[in-house]
């Protein structure tokens, strides 16, 4: 008993040590997950109030900038709400079938590649149809291979197309075989495989199973090949499949592409908003 | 620790947490270099403080200032870390003569050499622990470990800055 009350005290420092590191540890990796945790964070009211104390003055700087960020926001979530509630609707009617004028939404335009890159982190593609031609930032480009990218930026007779292979890109994607949604990625690492996010670990996934675009989307039409499953993991966090996939699409050969002009996104987009304008100002009415 | 520097020393501590919480907290320099100069709070405390003493106030240290990063335990465990490695670097960089009785643990008593050297290392260990703990994976490793030595270098020289300004 001495000898351990001895060796305790002989070795204290790294005893010490050894146990608030587990704790240190055991914060970061245990308490930080909490989504409802509130005291060791800056959702904690004191912490809250001390860091408002030192960013009011930055805060009045860019009140004007934050405003219309809250704004924009806004009009997303709305947008978002509207679309969920619409997207409903079909799933209830039993005997479903789709307008004429809704399953013919999709048309596509022809385009020559001028200009790609596919080494860096942010991959662009340049072509040769511009907004004289009816294109417009926004819209979706497919090969006839599989997804492209969609339409960053337009000259009258150029357009500058965010390719998949970009760091800030992500597309809705479906598994063809059971309809489980993701959303697929870039790495920034080899230009033929991207990964497949979201998927929970205990929806069923198998090699060489085709991803799709999902339904979700304006900007593609619904089961366009992306590309196919070629590494299957487990995510870290166990929550997730880690899913990597060989796109169909060869950046590096890529010559002809389809701009796909969505002819009732407007529609669809300007009856959103006002379903969502008359949500912000119920009282108009 | 003896009474009559204990007011000094919390005074010290009072001032490197409000020195990060209120103005180096948004300071990043090109992208990648990330001041924390609170490491001072633990670097600079004086020779004779005890190791446990080192080890316990460089938690809770670490831990005050997480809370404000909202990145509880990462701060906590590299100042940890680094409150248990500083007796043993002190010995490290013992100059061949020996540590003096009149030595205290400042730029002007140790010298730009021992001085840089001393804060660079322990520095570079807090550094490391705390952006891998971050990040979380060895994916982007060249990108973290630029970020690491970017940190390393403007940490340091916020630390030399004040160490100049500070009265004997």
């Amino acid at each position: 008993m001495y000898q351990l009350i001895e060796f305790i005290s002989k070795k204290r420092a790294f005893i010490v040590f050894v146990l608030l590191e587990i704790l240190s540890l055991w914060f970061f990796y245990s308490v930080n997950n909490y989504p409802n945790a509130i005291f060791f964070n800056t959702t904690n009211a004191y912490v809250a109030r001390i860091i408002g104390l030192s960013n009011s003055i930055k805060a009045y700087r860019s009140l004007d900038e934050t405003n219309a960020e809250l704004a924009a926001e806004n009009r997303e979530l709305n947008e978002k709400l509207a679309r969920l509630q619409s997207e409903k609707l079909p799933l209830l009617s039993i005997n479903y079938k789709a307008d004429s004028a809704v399953a013919a939404r999709f048309k596509p335009v022809v385009a020559k590649v001028i200009n790609l890159t596919t080494t860096q982190f942010n991959n662009y593609i340049t072509i040769d149809k511009g907004s004289a031609d009816g294109l417009a930032p926004g819209m979706g480009v497919i090969s006839s291979t599989g997804v492209v990218g969609k339409i960053k930026s337009c000259s009258p007779h150029f357009s500058r197309i965010i390719s998949i292979l970009h760091a800030e890109y992500t597309v809705s994607a479906k598994i063809k075989r059971n309809n489980e949604i993701g959303s697929i990625k870039w790495d920034g690492v080899n230009s033929e495989i991207v990964e497949m996010t979201d998927v929970s670990r205990y929806k069923s996934v198998q090699k060489k199973d085709t991803i799709v675009t999902s339904d979700y989307n304006y900007v593609f039409p619904p089961n366009i090949t992306i590309g196919y499953v070629t590494y299957l993991g487990v995510k870290p966090d166990q929550t997730f499949h880690h899913i990597k996939l060989k796109l169909a699409t060869n950046f590096n050969t890529l010559s002809y592409v389809y701009v796909i002009n969505n002819k009732l996104e407007k529609e669809q987009r300007a009856l959103e908003e006002s379903v969502s304008t008359e949500k912000e100002n119920p009282a108009k009415k | 620790m003896t009474p009559n520097n204990l007011i000094p020393q919390i005074l010290a501590f009072i001032f490197y947490l409000v020195l990060q919480i209120f103005f180096v907290r948004q300071l990043v320099l090109f992208d990648y270099a990330f001041c924390f100069a609170y490491v001072g709070s633990i670097l600079l405390l004086p020779f004779d403080t005890s190791r446990t003493r080192l080890i316990i106030l460089g938690f809770l240290v670490g831990l005050i200032v997480d809370i404000f990063y909202n990145t509880i335990g990462a701060n906590a465990a590299a100042m940890t870390l680094i409150a248990y490695l500083r007796p043993s670097v002190i010995t490290l960089l013992m100059p061949q003569r020996g540590y003096d009785e009149r030595d205290t643990l400042s730029l002007k008593s140790m010298g730009f050499p021992w001085f840089i050297s001393y804060c660079g290392i322990l520095i570079f260990v807090h550094h490391l622990v705390l952006f891998f703990l971050e990040a979380s994976s060895l994916n982007l490793l060249g990108f973290v470990l630029l970020k690491v030595v970017a940190s390393t270098i403007f940490t340091t020289l916020v630390l030399l800055i004040i160490q100049l300004f500070r009265k004997e």
